[in-house]
């Protein structure tokens, strides 16, 4: 058996990689944690605040909001991504014609450069004369302050992320339904079952695997929110789409202030290390 | 399909127009940014609504001339290309024998599933919590401003990708050929090199496209290592909007510019998509 094999060469071929990984993400880490009991300012020497910056966090109502902002987001946009991502597979789950050009047309989102679709969200978005506007200004006479309220800027960024990621959903779910056996449906049919049981005793749970998956990807992406929101609104109106990166980015390369910044990374990578944490055990079965 | 019962014809009439409408919605943001940049200047706002090309407007190719004949378009262009292809080699040529041997060879002291999975673990980081340490790291360098800060970032970013996928591929090879090769005095090194590598071809193609693709949309990393030099494209995007106001003409070109490449690639690489996207946990 190839796996049995254990030469030396094995550490050859995957020590370059790992020592990578230590230089380029471990040590910034730890560097990162180094910092975060300093004061950092840029041409003078550290100065040593112990916990300073960790205890500013309590206090810090900026944070908060970003803080919220970012879980709102995460939740709603996750939320339906996922459902709507599992509608659409099942739409395409049938016969059609041309279902591979469909379905290639239909992902091209993911790929779109996320800071480009912020961009183009704001020509789309713009209030006075853009298209959206201008459609629902002839249809119902409305005119929506899509950037100007905090609500409805809000809105915007969902509606653009969930543009994007969507496609995700679909397709991996789409791929989940295809591996599904035929047997196991003929025999649902011939006991004539109807097709909401069938998708709720057999299609869901046979699929559902693949739905944490899904879920679990698109939470972790979801945390990095950062391209969108940077290009659409830049955090605004006031700090209304603030959202963690965007925040933690500004108090660290816009006011200098390294030393909180750094706390403010690991603050956000306990959040993340927790959720993914929630879904270890699945993620283990699947690398066996 | 044995899947689906008879359906109507109206059910599939039905089938069909949702589709297409899923399929627009899905694509409207690019044919709005394609037609934007076909607009002549003046008219930008006086058509309203989807801006029909040819119906509402004539379309004129001036827009896309200006903008590839400006320098510093040409230059942000120049550099994305440099460090997605790069990072992306980089990130192939260190994770696939990585993969490789996470495949073929068992490691004693920490299990293959568990390496696997440390690698995985480095999509889980934000970007933003490395982003201070690595701009402290630069300065320290003297690499602000340099491609190759970000190629070195980029192919840290994209290495599990190639890694976790490259495993899986080697995984499903064959492992007799290389047993047989084995008996006829082959090295190990030579079994990697010239059996299973080749076979693998393919995989590893899609997958550097998949690097290539994330390298080139990767902006906040490229925001903040860089300024007027080693911009990548997307940042000189960003920089548009305050250089020139909000003059949707040149915002649209840029857009249609940066997404392009991206979305053409994706084109090529259907059939490895989901495997790509999910690390291999699920099969497409």
């Amino acid at each position: 058996m190839a796996a049995l094999r254990s030469k030396k060469i094995k550490y050859y071929f995957i020590f370059p990689s790992i020592i990578w990984v230590l230089a380029f993400t471990i040590f910034p880490l730890i560097y990162s944690l180094s910092l975060s009991f300093f004061k950092v300012r840029l041409g003078k020497p550290l100065t040593f605040v112990g916990l300073f910056n960790f205890g500013r966090i309590l206090g810090d109502y900026k944070l908060v909001n970003s803080l919220r902002v970012t879980l709102v987001y995460v939740a709603v946009t996750v939320t339906i991504q996922v459902i709507l991502g599992l509608l659409l597979a099942l739409l395409f789950h049938q016969e059609m014609k041309g279902k591979s050009i469909w379905r290639a047309l239909l992902i091209l989102p993911i790929f779109c450069t996320p800071v480009a679709v912020g961009y183009l969200g704001l020509t789309l978005f713009y209030e006075e004369g853009g298209p959206v506007n201008s459609i629902l200004m002839s249809l119902f006479n409305l005119k929506i302050p899509w950037l100007s309220s905090p609500n409805w800027a809000w809105v915007s960024v969902l509606l653009l992320d969930i543009w994007q990621w969507t496609p995700f959903c679909f397709l991996v779910i789409l791929a989940g339904l295809q591996s599904l056996s035929e047997e196991v449906y003929d025999a649902a049919y011939i006991d004539s079952s109807s097709e909401w049981q069938i998708f709720r005793k057999i299609t869901f749970p046979m699929i559902q695997p693949v739905v944490i998956i899904v879920l679990l990807l698109r939470l972790i992406e979801s945390f990095k929110i950062f391209d969108i929101i940077f290009s659409l609104t830049g955090g605004g109106p006031g700090t209304a789409t603030e959202v963690y990166s965007l925040y933690t980015y500004r108090t660290g390369l816009r006011f200098f202030d390294f030393g909180y910044a750094s706390a403010l990374s690991y603050l956000l990578l306990a959040i993340v290390m927790v959720i993914v944490n929630l879904f270890f055990r699945r993620i283990r079965e699947v690398y066996e | 399909m044995a899947v689906v019962k008879k359906k109507s014809p109206i059910f599939n009439v039905i089938r069909f127009i949702l589709v297409v409408i899923v399929v627009c919605w899905a694509l409207f943001l690019l044919y709005w940014g394609v037609v934007t940049s076909l607009k002549p200047p003046a008219e930008t706002f006086t058509i309203s609504g989807i801006s029909i090309p040819f119906v509402q407007f004539k379309p004129t190719a001036e827009n896309w001339k200006v903008e590839l004949s400006t320098r510093e378009s040409r230059s942000a262009l120049i550099n994305s290309i440099l460090v997605a292809i790069i990072a992306s080699a980089l990130a192939m040529s260190l994770g696939t024998p990585a993969g490789y041997a996470l495949a073929r060879y068992r490691f004693q002291r920490i299990k293959n599933r568990d390496l696997t999975i440390w690698f995985l673990s480095q999509r889980v980081l934000p970007p933003v919590a490395v982003v201070i340490p690595f701009f402290l790291i630069m300065r320290t360098l003297h690499l602000l401003d340099n491609i190759f800060a970000l190629i070195l970032i980029n192919a840290t970013f994209t290495l599990p990708f190639a890694v976790v996928i490259m495993r899986q591929t080697f995984q499903e090879l064959p492992p007799e050929l290389e047993e047989a090769a084995a008996v006829d005095g082959c090295s190990d090194f030579d079994a990697f090199r010239k059996i299973s590598l080749p076979l693998a071809v393919p995989t590893l193609v899609a997958v550097a496209a998949i690097c290539v693709a994330f390298t080139w949309n990767e902006f906040l990393f490229a925001l903040a290592l860089t300024s007027l030099k080693a911009r990548t494209f997307p940042v000189y995007l960003a920089g548009a909007e305050d250089t020139r106001g909000v003059q949707f003409w040149f915002i649209a070109t840029r857009t249609i510019l940066a997404m392009g490449p991206p979305v053409v690639l994706a084109l090529f690489i259907q059939k490895y998509i989901v495997r790509g996207l999910t690390f291999g946990a699920v099969k497409g």
